[in-house]
């Protein structure tokens, strides 16, 4: 941003009742530069947090990995590869707009930040909504966590159904455990996604509403470092789950 | 009303929280009213997010190929690190660390630090906990049937046996208090 622009604009949005305290200055900070630092630590002290939270899943990926291997390849053989590389370019699209998205709301471009908000949000819901058929998927095979495992259900009663046929019996021992695990840490991921969903759709009406400008857009800035966050979990989540040992499965697949 | 800032002068020279007198202009900078304490946040190029974004697709697609490959144990490793990359790739550019408070960085790294010691001491003691413990003498080995408490028996061993939580494990003479590491 060029020092000329910052100086256009420094009059637009001012509050009045403390001297040139801006509005979006809450008291407590002495300058904006101070309230944006610290936001973004505070966030990034969350996302340590969020990354630490979701390791103790990874750990217990690890060890069961170690001790199950061939019922993780069998069970990764039945989920839908196709359905988790989409996925994966959709979350890692959604991370481009919302990366834009504070672009453009450094620049003070009001419009384009709607349109990058409206892109990211729109990308979230696609990621739901295959995760929804996959999930679907998975319920009506009898591919479910725990004691669950090997009886097809509805997705949305959990009430079994009759005749269905479930690959489970099929499948090594303890494939369950991989369908806990998935089930629990896409599950997780997914509450993060919808969380995210709540969130933009706060920046949006508060970006429509005009409360952000070149001068202050931290809010924008950290929900985007959240979404990036929910978009790195996946990352790693993507190899874990869906592409054990493609091509030489222990078992059918 | 007492000052706050009685020990920040150059905070008093840029802002006035009391509304008492009006800040002076600050022309001979142009930065606006905060002067240096404005936010000054590195705008990065459409050009930079959109290679990022197709170096991410690329690394996706090479996952997805490599995962063809039978590498064995390796193939995780693999998985990993292409999955590393891209994550310091999302780190790095879009999340701003290239350009940010340094200190934002320091949380990720010890983040990522502790997880480390989190892997690295639960799967040291997962590895061995069927070993003998020489130092205080205690057989924790499989063979010798005698464990110590939270010792772990391997499934793969038992294959013939029936899936674990059906009945108790009386035939095997296996207490039934081994059970409680494994999950349902």
């Amino acid at each position: 941003m060029s020092e000329a622009e910052v100086a256009d604009e420094h009059h637009d949005d001012h509050g009045e009742a403390h001297g040139d305290h801006p509005k979006w200055l809450q008291h407590h900070w002495d300058t904006p530069a101070q309230q944006f630092d610290a936001a973004k630590i505070g966030m990034w002290a969350f996302l340590g947090q969020e990354l630490l939270f979701f390791s103790g899943l990874f750990v217990a990926y690890a060890i069961y990995r170690t001790w199950y291997g061939d019922a993780f390849a069998a069970g990764s053989h039945e989920l839908n590869r196709t359905m988790g590389a989409a996925n994966t370019c959709v979350l890692l699209f959604s991370s481009l707009t919302a990366a834009l998205s504070v672009r453009s709301s450094q620049l003070g471009k009001k419009n384009e930040t709607t349109m990058w908000i409206v892109l990211t949000i729109a990308c979230a819901f696609i990621f739901l909504i295959v995760k929804y058929f996959e999930y679907t998927a998975k319920f009506h095979h009898g591919l479910l966590p725990g004691s669950a495992f090997g009886t097809p259900r509805d997705m949305l009663t959990f009430q079994p159904i009759p005749g269905a046929h479930s690959p489970a019996g099929e499948l090594p021992d303890h494939t369950h455990v991989f369908f806990s695990l998935y089930f629990v840490m896409t599950g997780i991921h997914g509450i993060h996604v919808i969380i995210g969903i709540g969130v933009w759709a706060w920046i949006l009406k508060r970006n429509l509403r005009g409360d952000f400008s070149k001068r202050y857009f931290t809010p924008v800035d950290v929900t985007a470092l959240y979404w990036h966050l929910v978009d790195l979990v996946w990352i790693y989540l993507f190899p874990m789950m869906y592409l054990i040992d493609y091509v030489a499965p222990g078992h059918k697949g | 009303m007492t000052d706050p800032h009685d020990d920040h002068e150059e905070y008093d020279k840029v802002e006035n929280v009391h509304g008492v007198v009006p800040p002076p202009p600050r022309e001979d900078h142009g930065l606006g009213p905060y002067g240096a304490d404005e936010v000054h946040a590195h705008i990065g190029s459409y050009r930079m997010y959109f290679a990022v974004f197709m170096g991410l697709i690329v690394f996706t697609l090479l996952t997805v190929g490599v995962a063809s490959i039978h590498l064995g144990r390796a193939n995780l490793a693999v998985a990993v690190i292409i999955a590393s990359v891209k994550a310091v790739l999302v780190c790095t550019f879009f999340m701003h660390l290239k350009d940010d408070n340094k200190f934002n960085s320091l949380i990720l790294i010890a983040a990522v630090t502790f997880i480390g010691v989190f892997f690295a001491l639960t799967l040291n003691d997962v590895a061995y906990r069927e070993k003998l413990d020489t130092q205080s003498g205690n057989r924790v080995a499989l063979e010798s049937g005698d464990k110590a408490p939270g010792s772990w028996e391997n499934p793969v061993k038992k294959e013939g046996e029936k899936k674990e939580g059906e009945t108790p494990p009386t035939a095997s003479g296996v207490p039934s208090a081994e059970k409680s590491p494994h999950p349902n």
